[in-house]
């Protein structure tokens, strides 16, 4: 009773549940654009996740995979039947694939494997542990992973992370209810999966228990991949103050998605301002005939560098008027950082201080 | 439409939430809850006293009203500039012991005796202000220590001469009528209070004097740097205020005659409890004499109340000291938190719906092109904002910026520029008269007309302020777009009457009818306002049969016609009622067509918001003003239209990499010129196949 109350009280004065304060850019999120400045550029078409393997880079971009040739061209190596929803490096050599349909299958300079039949939908990450075991993130049981504005703006809470050990045929679901499983990365302690529609890390110990070790993060975390030493973190889109007051309306918003198209919703996306029917801010108007980097934007490029401990040490960004939106995935592999700009379909080698941190 | 839309639109329609924030922003608001109070007040003690509004009473309340309200006034003054002053208590005794001494004793003529009074509450005064003013000693320090040395000095008076005094009986009319004589069947101590307070009044609102106490309790330092002699300003306030607080001592020596010790003790806090009651701030800045009087009047009541009612005056001073601490705290509160009040609730959205919009896809007279790519920028970076282009027959270019210049852009080459005319304010539309005077709407000020030597002309910047407007919309705010009539009168719009120059986007989010259309009459100099209540009426351009004039509503996507003379004289009619996006200015084109600026497009997000009021305004008050959903300003485009309705062809620019937003074109000799409120720079566009010698001011103006 009490607790309705009070429910309704915020939601008369926008308080507690009902603000939409926002955390602010700062610490190792401080705003920057090193995503932009530096680092060398290769457009991909339809780019969404990456591996190092074999000595090579590979981008999984739609339904084909391409490995990157020296001579900075992308070659096409594979087609496969369903658009590739993950990819991640094996630790014996090789990569796992996951496909949009439910495939999980190797692929190597051996070739390609068996590919193994699940029924998961929706998958957004995988992870290969040591011993060969499999875990993998479904963003939701409702919306498939290109539909997860929709998942956001209906607060979906169907995500769940599954278990495929190297014998077994079909994955173990290990937890469920999650607000958008949007990546998962395996660690000492057991997995650490990024969370994404409640904007937090949580750490599942193998005993079962979830414990939140990176909370209230400014942006929506995505795909986690580990490095020696800690991890990076992929942010696919900036939260913003109009998206999490309009998660709060809900009869705007129930309207908003049945009667306006998905391009043009006010919710967060890859990469924004492409069309003039998208929606407009305040903050967004072009002042002779400049948009400012501190615009309001629905779309924003970040990754995070995690220590091993999950706390968060510095970040590369690109600003609401840069050109590398929509982070999908980055890995680091012989001091080289790749990132997958999926908003802005380029793929970003940055070495250095950019992937070490020492200066900022 | 669905249910809930029309119960919405019936909600909104009847409902004018937009006069909350109108009334709360008024200045008269402060004084509101004080008057509430006063009703509230009178009507309790009315209810329990027997005979409260009995003529003895209230005559008796009024003559007792009459010294304190003048004391009130005292300390309002000083309040007013910002400080405080403790020893009205005191001097009013002193008054009154000086004025029996003066009359009793010293057997002084009358008009000596009020000289000499008024002069002994001066020199506390003039001893105050020094001290505060010019020493610059803490007001209320220095005024607790006055209260106690004027104390001290009536209690020695009274030592040597209470015995004389009490056994002198002054022989003099004048002296009694002061006293117990009225004037009218008032009380002659009311009139003078009335007096007083009418005089405090035309002094603080009226004079230079007053409007500098006003400015120094405001802003001291801001004061001071304006040249406002601030410590004369503030000793004189004191000096005011000692003068009035005898006089009110005067009165009451010449009603009671008595020399008492107890004379006026306390007196400082119903003084203060009464200013601050009133809605004097104690920060200063903030008085009136209209609040004295408010806040004295609830005090008399209140403590003659108490004593009819038989408590003691143990009580009486209980019950004004939580008085006092309960004014004192609505009004820090009060003034501290209404301007965040205020804006949150100044901007109240209204239901609107607009027709389905065009399609810009291929097969659409909107369809979207490239034809804006091969412009020429003119004056790239060095021109900040020129919302309106024209050209004169020398084919110069005039433009204005944010800064308020009117610019030249020198033909042929258009490199070099120079400023035409200083104007201040916000330079919008523009358009030449007969003689080659250029007619500007500037925003903020009005309407002006430069002539070609360079000087400026105020032609008007008042219209008729309609019935019933809670806020002033009789001065201009936000002029816009113009044009002049073959036989010269001007047509001009005022987008919004809510909005200032630099906010004028937000009056989307309302959507509501804040704009008009006036008349400016050059041949008798009225002006008057000719249609009202559109949805930011913005772009005017004349027909081609000198009857009528198109204009655009900006946030109604609409274009209409209207008829000011011929047969059908006073009518409206819509030309085209569904744009694809926000029309801004109309201006005319070689083949007897018209041009349209797009200043931006319609989102299908904001067009659904648009139906619903109440998600706009939660979100106003929610988010940062930042972070506001807007309608898409970033993107526009030039099109051409006729008197039909029917669009011939739309020139974009897709990418925005030149003009983002546009909110103006001007075609003249082949060529189209575009300008953008927030742009930095002049588009000049080759028109194939247009007539390369029309200009505007031969088709306005004909051959010269």
């Amino acid at each position: 009773m009490i607790a309705a109350i009070r429910c309704s009280l915020d939601s008369f004065f926008g308080r507690g549940e009902a603000a939409v304060t926002l955390p602010p850019l700062d610490g190792a999120l401080r705003a920057n654009r090193r995503l932009d400045d530096e680092g060398l550029r290769r457009p991909l078409p339809g780019v969404t996740a990456l591996a190092v393997a074999e000595g090579g880079l590979y981008a999984a971009a739609e339904r084909s995979l391409h490995r990157l040739h020296p001579d900075h061209s992308w070659q096409k190596v594979a087609e496969f039947e369903a658009e590739i929803a993950a990819l991640s490096q094996a630790p014996s050599g090789g990569m796992v694939l996951a496909l949009s349909d439910g495939q999980i299958l190797t692929y190597g300079l051996a070739g390609t494997g068996v590919p193994r039949r699940s029924a998961l939908r929706g998958i957004t990450d995988l992870a290969v542990t040591e011993d060969g075991t499999l875990w993998i993130t479904c963003g939701s049981d409702r919306h498939g992973a290109e539909d997860w504005q929709r998942d956001l703006m209906l607060r979906g809470a169907g995500g769940s992370l599954w278990r495929l050990a190297a014998a077994e045929a079909q994955p173990q679901q290990i937890a469920g209810g999650l607000a958008w499983a949007g990546g998962v990365m395996a660690c000492r302690e057991g997995v650490i999966l990024s969370e994404s529609w409640r904007h937090r890390l949580l750490r599942l110990s193998p005993g079962g228990a979830r414990e939140v070790v990176l909370g209230d993060l400014p942006a929506y975390p995505g795909r986690l991949s580990a490095t020696g030493d800690g991890a990076w973190l992929s942010m696919f889109a900036p939260r913003s103050q109009l998206v999490e007051f309009v998660l709060r309306e809900p009869a705007y918003c129930h309207r908003m998605l049945t009667e306006v198209a998905r391009d043009y919703w006010i919710a967060p996306r890859m990469r924004s301002g492409q069309s003039f029917y998208e929606a407009l801010q305040n903050g967004a108007v072009k002042q002779l005939g400049l948009l400012k980097p501190w615009a309001p934007s629905m779309s924003a490029g970040i990754v995070l560098r995690l220590d091993a401990g999950a706390q968060p040490l510095f970040s590369l960004q690109s600003r609401a008027d840069g050109r590398s939106h929509g982070v999908t995935h980055a890995v680091e592999a012989d001091g080289f950082l790749h990132v997958a700009a999926a908003g802005d379909e380029v793929v970003i080698t940055l070495s250095g201080d950019a992937v070490k941190g020492d200066a900022a | 439409m669905t249910l809930t839309d029309r119960l919405t639109r019936w909600r909104y329609h009847y409902v004018p939430d937009h006069l909350l924030g109108e009334i709360l922003s008024k200045r008269w608001i402060d004084n509101a809850v004080p008057v509430l109070f006063l009703g509230l007040t009178l009507s309790v003690f009315g209810a329990l006293i027997p005979g409260f509004f009995g003529a003895d009473n209230m005559s008796n309340l009024l003559r007792q009203w009459g010294e304190f309200g003048l004391v009130v006034l005292a300390l309002t003054i000083v309040m007013a500039a910002g400080g405080i002053d403790l020893s009205v208590g005191s001097t009013f005794a002193l008054g009154n012991i000086a004025a029996l001494a003066l009359i009793g004793v010293a057997d002084l003529p009358l008009p000596l005796v009020i000289a000499g009074t008024l002069a002994c509450g001066a020199l506390v005064g003039l001893i105050n202000g020094v001290l505060v003013g010019y020493l610059r000693l803490r007001a209320f320090l220095t005024t607790l220590v006055t209260l106690i040395i004027v104390r001290a000095l009536v209690d020695s008076i009274l030592l040597s001469y209470a015995v004389p005094i009490a056994a002198a009986f002054p022989d003099s009319e004048p002296w009694f009528f002061m006293g117990e004589g009225s004037l009218w069947g008032t009380p002659f101590s009311v009139v003078v209070a009335l007096i007083a307070a009418a005089g405090l009044h035309l002094v603080l609102t009226r004079t230079r004097a007053g409007w500098h106490v006003l400015a120094v309790g405001g802003s001291r330092r801001s004061a001071h740097n304006v040249g406002i002699p601030v410590r004369r300003v503030i000793c004189l306030t004191y000096v005011a205020s000692g003068t009035l607080a005898a006089g009110a001592g005067l009165l009451f020596a010449s009603r009671l005659g008595a020399a008492g010790a107890d004379i006026g003790v306390g007196m400082e806090i119903a003084a203060l409890t009464a200013a601050v009651l009133g809605g004097n701030s104690l920060g200063g800045g903030r008085s009136s004499a209209a609040k004295a009087v408010i806040g004295s009047v609830i005090v008399m009541i209140m403590v003659n109340s108490l004593v009819r009612m038989g408590l003691t005056s143990g009580a009486n001073s209980l019950l004004l000291g939580t008085v006092l601490l309960i004014a004192v705290a609505v009004d820090v509160r009060w003034m501290r938190n209404k301007h965040k009040f205020l804006s949150k609730v100044y901007v109240s959205p209204t239901w609107a719906d607009l027709p389905v919009a065009p399609p810009t896809s291929a097969g659409s007279p909107y369809a979207l092109n490239d034809r804006l790519a091969p412009v020429q920028s003119i004056g790239l970076g060095e021109i900040d904002g020129p919302e309106d282009v024209i050209l004169d027959a020398d084919d110069h270019i005039y433009v204005g910026n944010r800064i308020g210049d009117i610019i030249r852009f020198l033909a042929p080459d258009y490199t070099r520029q120079e400023v035409f005319a200083h104007v201040g304010g916000r330079p919008l539309g523009m358009a030449f008269d007969s003689n080659g005077g250029l007619v500007v709407c500037i925003g903020g000020m009005g309407l002006y007309r430069i002539d070609k030597d360079r000087s400026i002309h105020k032609l008007t910047d008042e219209t008729r302020r309609s019935l019933f407007s809670v806020i002033d919309d009789s001065r201009l705010r936000l002029a816009d777009d113009l044009d002049i009539a073959p036989d010269g009168r001007v047509f001009f719009s005022e987008a919004t009457v809510r909005y200032e120059m630099h906010e004028w986007p937000v009056d989307c989010l309302e959507s509501r009818g804040n704009g008009r259309i006036i008349c400016y009459d050059p041949r008798d100099g009225s002006t008057r306002t000719v249609l009202k209540n559109l949805v930011f009426p913005n772009g005017i351009c004349m027909c081609h049969d000198g009857q009528s004039f198109l204009f655009a509503e900006t946030w109604a996507c609409r274009i209409s016609r209207y008829y000011y003379d011929g047969p059908k004289a006073g009518r409206t009619e819509v030309v085209i009622a569904d744009l694809p996006g926000y029309p801004d200015n109309i201006n005319r084109a070689s083949d007897g067509r018209y041009w349209l600026a797009l200043v931006g497009m319609r989102t299908p997000a904001f067009d659904l918001g648009l139906k619903m009021p109440g998600f706009r305004r939660r979100m106003v008050r929610r988010v940062a003003p930042d972070e506001w959903l807007f309608p898409n300003i970033n993107t526009g485009c030039v099109l051409r239209f006729d008197e039909a309705g029917e669009v011939h062809e739309t020139l974009w620019d897709r990418r925005g990499e030149n003009h983002p937003m546009i909110t103006s074109m001007r075609e003249h000799k082949g060529h189209l010129y575009i300008g953008g409120i927030s742009n930095n720079r002049v588009g000049r566009l080759p028109l194939p196949g247009a007539d390369p010698d029309w200009t505007g001011m031969t088709s306005y103006w004909g051959q010269k």
